[in-house]
């Protein structure tokens, strides 16, 4: 939970903030690929290292710092099973190479974990909805995706209060074995569920009585528009996906550093 | 030409055999604002829904006759075109704010229209500026507090031009003070802008005096329609159990002892002005208030039933919800519990039985220390009732509903059986008992809230916002019970924004603001505290408000209710009347 807890959006007004989606999300795209790209301890270590400055330029350090550490279970996990794993098939027999092997595969996580945090972390539910809109989505699609993210908060409030209402009721969430355990939710999400099918009629009547759906031509006050410093930074990124790429096909890998390097 | 004109209107929702509305005809010119009420599901929110043409369109049903609004009958014209004309304002606010910032969500139904960017950006200007929400433009929604959401909502039907708002129950969830600023935003609307206005509300004492028309609704028949004066004075009001206005109220008994009002007054402000040429100017008159017994209460040995001690708590991730808050409440207390919203009122009772604990301080319940203990075992001696009932009923049964609480304790079968027997008829719910809670009104619903908690006959009973979307008669109903409740020596704690209900029953106050106690006393004493009252967003009920009028001529402040408010006039003035 507190994995994805920390990938929501924290307002501010930096240069990653501002920047145009689009762009954006080129850019986490971008850095994706490049984690999948390379195997190898370096590269991996260097893509990483290159985001950095986005997360302390987005002020976003903390948060970004909460998601990491959210995924940390996982990132231990990755490295045991794969360390793990390749002692077992390759006969018992644990080299310095196995374990660079596996780290690099644990950065590459937290590299991609990374870049989605600057994604999500730095841009607004809105400006996603205008690149969703300049992708052609169709705006029902678009209202219920704005109207999820508005009702996070509402019903996190209200699954709480319900909560605290059978809680003061003598209702005890943690008792009894597995199955009463799950049962005792039951007090809790059926209230949640009828007051979510109440409102949703409220929302639609709340709707239509502000001309939902007149116009097919429907306005939007925001915009996007690229400006300077957008073309500038997609061309950055253009220019070092080439490289990569450049590296990628026409280098010679990139050497162990703790030894032999494990050929898969 | 009316700008509204219904006639003959009759409706019947789907899978209902009885309609909500009957032979409803009535003509609104522009520029009335007029109040429309009547006791709980007498139809008044179906009517609102009328306007637009949400019934019959988006809830189908059968609809006999015609509603007429700006010329476009109802039935012909599409909800989009009739949003135009009508603004349409529900009670939660948070059902019907769709975007995730202020200005957003002003712009939603113009973009829906398509009207070109710029002119959304002026009409939003507008907007924000007749609301008073400039500052709060870019503001992310959900970050709003109750009373600003509410203005957004109004903002943004506002936005749309429209000749006609409706707005139901506006203020319901609202501190005094918030509440007067809507009422003060709706009458600009009015008299500045000649925006009609259709007002469904239950506290008369706030809304009366705003508007020039009131009409009254009891199953589905306009039963009154007039001058507000001339719909509280005719007797099938009051019987109705439409609230009267406490003001209105004394007037009227001043009236028929032999003070003549030229009209009568539905506000403090109005009756001042109609006694203030029959009294005599700083002259100390005779009278006394009763006797303040206040005193004599530090002379009983009472056992604290819950205390508070310097208790600090934050919300993780959040700002401080309380602060230092230290108050003693001894058994047999009644307590209210009041303040601006956001406060810490509902933050401070879920310390009482285990809910919260606090980061720093301390909580004695019987003078037992709630941290020692589970929140099943304190519930078993504090009942916390919800403000919300549906966030709390999911049986199938109400009797189901009131055992729920009882098998969690682990009472015995027969015990249950007798106790949900007990609680059905303390509140009159005996008939509904193989029903399912979720057939019955909003009010029968509060009450089986309420069962449910009796049930179990704990000591000390707190309720969170008990009149909230009552009307009249539920409330008298309400306050008679805590009544009874207090004579068998319980403890009662509200938390409440209803002054006029504080005003009637006479609780002990205990005043909040940003998360600290800052007043605790007798009501008389809180209530004419006016300073520490606004500093807590509180407005004095209508009755002190015309005695802190008239203290200029000597008489006492401290008078809260219609009755006491009576003797003090009638013995002061009794002499002035010829």
């Amino acid at each position: 939970m507190s994995l994805l807890e920390s990938l929501r959006f924290t307002r501010g007004d930096t240069f990653i903030h501002n920047m145009d989606p689009r762009v954006k999300f080129l850019l986490t795209l971008v850095s994706f690929t490049a984690s999948i790209m390379f195997l190898e301890l370096v590269p991996l270590v260097v893509i990483f290292l290159v985001q950095l400055p986005l997360i302390v330029a987005a002020k976003v350090l903390r948060e970004w710092f909460k998601s990491v550490k959210g995924a940390s279970v996982i990132a231990v996990i990755i490295f045991a099973s794969n360390l793990l794993s390749f002692y077992y098939f390759r006969g018992g027999q644990l080299t310095w190479a196995l374990v660079e092997y596996s780290l690099a595969l644990t950065v590459r996580f937290i590299a991609l974990i990374t870049s989605f945090s600057v994604f999500f972390l730095t841009t607004s539910p809105d400006k996603l909805s205008l690149a969703l809109e300049k992708a052609r989505i169709p705006y029902e699609f678009n209202f219920a995706f704005i109207t999820a993210i508005r009702f996070v908060p509402v019903l996190a409030d209200e699954a709480q209060t319900i909560m605290d209402a059978q809680r003061s009721r003598g209702l005890e969430l943690d008792k009894g074995n597995f199955i009463t355990r799950v049962k005792n939710y039951i007090p809790i999400l059926l209230p949640l569920i009828i007051n979510s099918i109440r409102r949703s009629l409220e929302l639609a009547e709340a709707m239509e009585s502000r001309a939902f759906g007149a116009t097919e031509k429907r306005t939007n006050i925001y915009e996007l528009r690229m400006t300077g410093s957008d073309y500038a930074v997609l061309a950055i990124i253009l220019f070092c996906f080439g490289m990569m790429v450049y590296a990628k096909l026409y280098l010679p890998p990139f050497p162990g550093l703790l030894g032999e390097k494990l050929i898969i | 030409m009316g700008l509204i004109e219904v006639k003959d209107l009759k409706y019947t929702y789907p899978h209902s055999e009885k309609p909500v509305l009957t032979d409803v005809s009535l003509t609104v010119q522009p520029g009335e604002f007029i109040l429309l009420t009547g006791p709980s599901g007498c139809g008044k929110t179906t009517f609102c829904r009328c306007m637009n043409g949400l019934v019959p369109k988006f809830y189908n049903g059968v609809m006999e006759g015609s509603v007429k609004v700006a010329g476009l009958d109802t039935k012909e014209n599409p909800i989009m075109k009739l949003a135009q004309h009508v603004g349409l304002i529900f009670q939660n606010p948070d059902n019907q704010i769709f975007a995730l910032t202020v200005e957003k969500d002003i712009a939603f139904g113009l973009e829906n229209l398509g009207i070109q960017k710029d002119e959304i950006y002026r009409e939003i200007e507008w907007a924000v500026e007749t609301t008073g929400l400039q500052q709060l433009r870019k503001r992310a929604t959900h970050e709003l507090s109750g009373g600003q959401k509410q203005r957004l909502t109004i903002a943004s039907v506002l936005a749309m031009r429209p000749d006609i708002i409706v707005m139901d129950e506006p203020t319901s969830f609202l501190d005094p003070v918030g509440a007067e600023h809507i009422f003060s935003v709706l009458n600009h609307l009015n008299k500045d802008l000649g925006i009609t206005i259709i007002l469904i509300e239950h506290r008369m004492d706030l809304a009366a005096k705003y508007v020039d028309r009131m009409i009254v609704l009891n199953e589905g028949r306009v039963v009154q329609d007039g001058e507000p004066a001339m719909v509280f004075a005719n007797d099938q009001t009051r019987l109705l159990g439409v609230g009267i206005p406490r003001v209105f109220e004394l007037a009227r008994r001043l009236n028929s002892r032999g003070f003549y009002f030229s009209r009568l007054p539905v506000s403090a402000q109005q009756l001042y002005d109609e006694l203030k040429p029959r009294l005599p100017e700083r002259k100390s008159l005779r009278h006394k208030g009763l006797d303040d017994l206040s005193g004599f209460a530090g002379e009983y040995h009472h056992q604290p039933a819950i205390d508070v001690k310097e208790v600090y708590f934050t919300y993780p991730g959040s700002v401080e919800a309380l602060k230092d808050v230290s108050l003693t409440i001894y058994q047999g207390d009644y307590v209210a519990i009041m303040g601006e919203n956001g406060a810490g009122k509902t933050t401070l009772v879920k310390h009482f039985n285990g809910l919260l604990k606090p980061s720093s301080g301390e909580v004695k319940v019987n003078s037992v220390d709630v941290s020692t203990l589970s929140v099943a075992q304190l519930a078993r001696n504090i009942g916390l009732v919800f403000q919300n009932p549906d966030d709390q009923l999911f049986e199938e049964t109400v009797e189901k509903e009131i055992s729920f609480a009882l098998r969690n304790f682990g009472f015995e079968e027969s015990v249950i059986e007798q106790r949900v027997t007990w609680a059905l008829n303390l509140l009159d719910l005996t008939e509904y008992r193989h029903k399912s809670p979720f057939t019955l009104s909003g009010g029968e619903r509060k009450r089986v809230a309420l069962a449910s908690v009796l049930a179990w006959d704990p000591d000390i009973l707190v309720l969170d916002e008990p009149t909230i979307g009552q009307d009249y008669g539920q409330k008298e109903r309400l306050r008679h019970f805590l009544t009874h409740l207090r004579s068998q020596g319980k403890t009662v704690v509200i938390v409440t924004h209803d002054v006029e209900f504080v005003a009637d029953s006479q609780p002990r106050i205990v005043l909040m603001a940003g998360g600290r106690v800052v007043e605790d006393g007798a009501s008389k004493e809180i209530m004419t505290h006016l300073k520490a009252l606004s500093s807590c967003s509180v407005a004095p009920p209508e009755i002190t408000r015309l005695f802190c009028m008239l203290s200029d001529h000597g008489l006492p402040r401290d008078v809260l209710d219609v009755n006491e408010a009576f003797d003090i006039l009638i013995r002061n003035i009794g002499g002035a009347t010829t």
